[in-house]
């Protein structure tokens, strides 16, 4: 059992309780084979929280702590970051940054290791974790060499050969596809048989829906709300946003959606095909049209081929010798290498300089310092021009890298995976700024598996499967439909499997 | 459920195999060989037949653009160290001989250390360390190493695909910060990439006070007595010349 008794902590040392992340009089009793979901914006203390249930608050984050934490009967306080850890499995958001191996096999036995178990034994709990999770496929791997979803497995994994009691989970679905995630909730299914103790920072509530007891909604700081899942259901799409949730039924999903307008023209693309050397193509695009002026999806599950398609559209691909036609236009692959701009997943990779106005100026053509702040104005970035752009938020950053895009006046822009990882408010800045950019001179493609992202920006959608379109439909009432079940698909076969 | 999935880590790998410790010895001698001129007057013998090792064991372990590419850095500094560069005009011999001099003893390093980073796990690194009885402060500091040179690499194809959208490169606009434009980013990715694994450690119970253990097994085999042999009569070679 996990209990918070009067807790507040501040990241800064002087215990001012301001600023992102920090907790205010915290109450909560979390019972022993329990599963419960932390919601709520990010930076509103959900982070924390699990943080002070697996140690890393105060043992390696610092900052200000009052009131106590029991974990079964025991005040952390009394105990070492490594006690702690011996009883509490950890899974985090980003899979490229928790292993300490290279290989898998390596990585599952680490944490046994470090409890210095005797081999035989970390052996046989591997051999059994293996067995249970069915996960055979990835043994013997170079962590390198797998995707997001393999990786979390892994992580998971890791947790359960170590068997502790509870388990905490920081946003561990953010950077997953549907059938990934659908993985990863087979994993949290095992542990709730278990009657492992689970704590889940989450912000897609979907998944956990039939699995997870409660919900508690945290806001700037304090537990504002708890709700069971059956609650949830019982509320509407409306009720749902205006208290920060993301839905929970297909139903609700179907609620939200666009206009959708009609267009004449579109980029057409020819032959696109990219195969890596002595293996089965990635990409092989006959003919695939994208309509200008509307918002386009890419959707499709991982090594479906669709980060090779954006990086082949963007022209990044030398190898890919399709072109792309609009308007009598032809466009070979280094014209488009200069008509197009990808926001990449992980905007930090793509912001080099050490002002935001430096960053749009570099972008420009010729290099005008008005038309730059103009730009950033537009984009409410104006305050920010003399900043670093490190030190920006998420949002920013890449509002900042929307901007470069326009400065550098290109005309097909691509998002990929613009909201992995965002609470329900920042994802709809995200897709105020997709919005903002759609114009009838633009082309613009969101590769994205948030289908609450689709729903509330996109007006056109386009599916591949194994590198190729197998179907595209505007985003109308019964394009909803189509959307929302292919979205749900993974989790319905899972569930069979289970039962 | 047979053997097969039993970690273990070494004995699915094809190839030859190594002892982590062979590995760090060669790394050793080839610096010193190249660096120093303790080879005395067989050193323009020893040097090339222990750098050949690791060029070789890259075939063996399948890494076969790694192996390409040594070969022929391999080849051409000793190719162009053995010609005669007298009939060249002075300005030339003298940037010639320069790169030759410096990367001439570099190449050999590098070669090593790449077979040695894409060829090791942390584990069997780790268990090395143990065996030689080298304290845990040093040794997982130092493991940090071979997760570290994947994951730059993985990042600097991002940043690269980014620079190339923005129209930055060597001649193109802007190629004077090229370097400084490609760098930022990699270290502030490598910044918060390294917070976090930290954290992850930590959860997973790194740094507690009770001996660790190891599942990985490792041994001398036979091509390690190989190289150590080979090792040994570099060094024999060298004393015996200089008592000559």
């Amino acid at each position: 059992m996990i209990e918070f008794k009067n807790v507040s902590f501040s990241y800064s040392n002087d215990g001012s309780a301001n600023g992102g992340g920090c907790l205010k009089n915290i109450d909560l009793k979390i019972n022993k084979g329990e599963a419960v979901v932390l919601s709520g914006e990010s930076g509103c203390g959900k982070t924390t929280i699990t943080r002070l249930i697996n140690g890393l608050i105060p043992y390696y984050y610092e900052g200000t702590l009052t009131g106590d934490i029991i974990i079964n009967g025991k005040n952390s306080r009394d105990m070492s970051l490594y006690d702690i850890s011996k009883n509490t499995g950890s899974v985090f958001q980003n899979p490229r940054s928790q292993f300490f191996n290279v290989d898998t096999d390596s990585e599952l036995a680490f944490s046994c290791e470090n409890q210095g178990m005797p081999v035989e034994e970390i052996k046989r709990r591997i051999k059994e974790t293996v067995e249970l999770f069915g996960i055979q496929r990835l043994m013997h791997r170079s962590i390198f060499d797998m995707s997001g979803g393999e990786k979390q497995i892994i992580a998971c994994a890791a947790v359960s050969v170590a068997d502790p009691d509870i388990i905490v989970l920081d946003e561990p679905s953010s950077n997953l596809d549907m059938r990934a995630t659908a993985e990863l909730k087979k994993c949290i299914r095992i542990w709730k048989s278990q009657k492992k103790t689970i704590i889940i920072a989450e912000h897609r509530l979907r998944y956990l829906s039939d699995i997870a007891d409660r919900v508690f909604y945290i806001r700037e700081g304090r537990i504002e709300n708890s709700f069971t899942f059956d609650e949830l259901r019982e509320k509407s799409f409306e009720e749902l946003k205006s208290l920060g949730l993301r839905p929970v039924t297909d139903d609700q999903f179907k609620k939200a959606g666009n206009a959708v307008s009609e267009s004449q023209n579109g980029l057409t693309l020819k032959n696109f095909a990219f195969a890596y050397k002595r293996s089965a193509p990635v990409l092989k695009i006959e003919e695939c049209s994208i309509p200008f002026g509307q918002i386009t999806a890419v959707i499709g599950n991982n090594g479906a081929g669709k980060s090779t398609f954006s990086r082949c559209l963007c022209g990044l691909v030398k190898k890919c010798k399709g072109i792309a036609e609009y308007n009598d236009n032809t466009l070979k692959r280094r014209d488009r290498l200069k008509k197009s701009f990808m926001v990449m997943q992980d905007v930090n990779n793509q912001l080099f300089t050490e002002s935001v106005l430096d960053e749009v100026m570099i972008s420009m053509e010729e290099e005008k310092n008005d038309k730059a702040i103009e730009i950033l104005r537009s984009l409410d970035l104006e305050e920010l021009s003399d900043r670093h752009p490190a030190s920006l938020s998420g949002g920013q950053k890449q509002r900042c890298a929307i901007a470069c895009a326009i400065a550098s006046n290109k005309e097909i822009m691509i998002f990929d995976e613009p909201t992995s990882g965002l609470d329900l408010r920042h994802m709809y800045e995200v897709a105020d700024n997709i919005r903002f950019v759609n114009s009838d001179d633009r082309c613009i493609i969101v590769v994205s598996h948030d289908l609450e992202l689709i729903l509330s920006c996109c007006t056109y959608v386009v599916r591949l499967e194994k590198g190729e379109v197998i179907e595209h439909y505007p985003l109308d009432s019964n394009g909803i439909g189509r959307l929302v079940d292919f979205f749900e698909e993974p989790f319905r076969s899972s569930s069979k499997d289970v039962s | 459920m047979t053997d097969d999935i039993m970690p273990g880590a070494v004995h699915d790998r094809k190839g030859v195999v190594l002892d982590p410790r062979t590995k760090l010895l060669l790394l050793l001698m080839i610096s010193v060989f190249s660096w120093s001129s303790i080879g005395g007057r067989a050193g323009w013998i020893i040097l090339p037949v222990i750098t050949l090792i690791p060029v070789i064991l890259l075939y063996f372990s399948r890494k076969w653009k790694g192996a390409v590419i040594s070969t022929l850095l391999f080849l051409a500094v000793n190719l162009i160290s053995y010609t005669d560069l007298n009939k060249l005009s002075g300005g030339v011999y003298y940037i010639i001989l320069m790169i030759v001099g410096i990367f001439g003893r570099l190449m050999p390093c590098i070669i090593m250390a790449y077979y040695l980073v894409y060829t090791t796990t942390v584990s069997e690194f780790v268990a090395a360390m143990e065996k030689m009885h080298v304290s845990e402060k040093i040794t997982i500091p130092f493991s940090v190493i071979f997760r570290f040179f994947p994951t730059v690499r993985e990042q600097m194809h991002f940043i690269k695909d980014a620079m190339d959208m923005r129209g930055i490169k060597i001649g193109g606009k802007h190629s004077s910060k090229y370097i400084e434009y490609r760098l930022i980013p990699l270290m502030i990715c490598s910044v918060k990439t390294g917070d976090e694994l930290s954290a992850a450690s930590l959860t997973r119970c790194l740094g507690g006070s009770v001996r660790r253990t190891n599942i990985c097994k490792i041994g001398f085999g036979f091509p390690d007595y190989v190289i150590i042999l080979i090792l040994i009569a570099s060094v024999a070679a060298s004393v015996i010349v200089r008592l000559v």
